[in-house]
């Protein structure tokens, strides 16, 4: 089966190291009280914070996204199908948080960050979730 | 939608293996469809027919209310 639009399997890990990349990035400039929690605006465009804002939430949607977008080793015509489902609830979980923090919160810049990682993130957790199911009840198949 | 994969395979003695081989997808894919987990598209139905050398109605039927 032709698979279009996808990346090679090997961007999983790598999308992997730029997610766990991320992580030290932001816990360093959590503890120099860089005020990367409040999102792009704010403090004006280009200034420190806002470029190593921009750099760590690039460096962690770059990521998620190359992982959830990469191929699986034998990509077939169910995983397609089970990629799409979860793309389909991926949006709806997003839509549906969004929709409701925008009611009860008042912070645009969280509702921004939320809505950079939730569909990826849920989208990555769902599809490896179906998979791993049907490993499973194929190993207890034989 | 019903198929008697299970029974083709054990009848032509090929495992769900040889036959995602054969078929080019992976084991898991065959493994749904023969517990009717899954129902293949038209083109990867007619791969599975062609393996076992019968008409797809010989191999998938309709169940009531598909």
């Amino acid at each position: 089966m032709k698979s279009r639009f996808l990346f090679p399997y090997w961007c999983r890990y790598l999308g992997w190291g730029l997610v766990i990349a991320h992580v030290p990035l932001t816990m360093i400039a959590g503890q120099n009280g860089m005020e990367i929690e409040s999102g792009p605006g704010g403090q004006g465009l280009f200034t420190g914070s806002h470029l190593f804002f921009m750099c760590t939430a690039l460096l962690m949607a770059t990521g998620l996204f190359m992982v959830a977008f990469a191929k699986e080793k034998m990509e077939d015509e169910q995983i397609w199908h089970i990629r799409l489902e979860s793309l389909r609830w991926a949006i709806y979980v997003n839509y549906i948080i969004l929709i409701t923090s925008l009611v009860f919160i008042n912070d645009t810049g969280h509702i921004l960050e939320l809505n950079l990682w939730v569909p990826l993130l849920f989208f990555i957790v769902r599809f490896r979730w179906v998979i791993f199911r049907l490993n499973r009840s194929l190993s207890r198949e034989g | 939608m019903k198929n008697n994969i299970r029974v083709e395979r054990a009848i032509k003695n090929i495992t769900q293996g040889d036959l995602a081989e054969l078929v080019n997808v992976s084991r898991q894919t065959i493994n749904s469809i023969e517990s009717n987990k899954y129902v293949p598209s038209t083109v990867l139905a007619l791969k599975i027919a062609r393996v076992f050398g019968k008409p797809l109605e010989g191999i998938f039927t309709l169940e009531e209310g598909d």
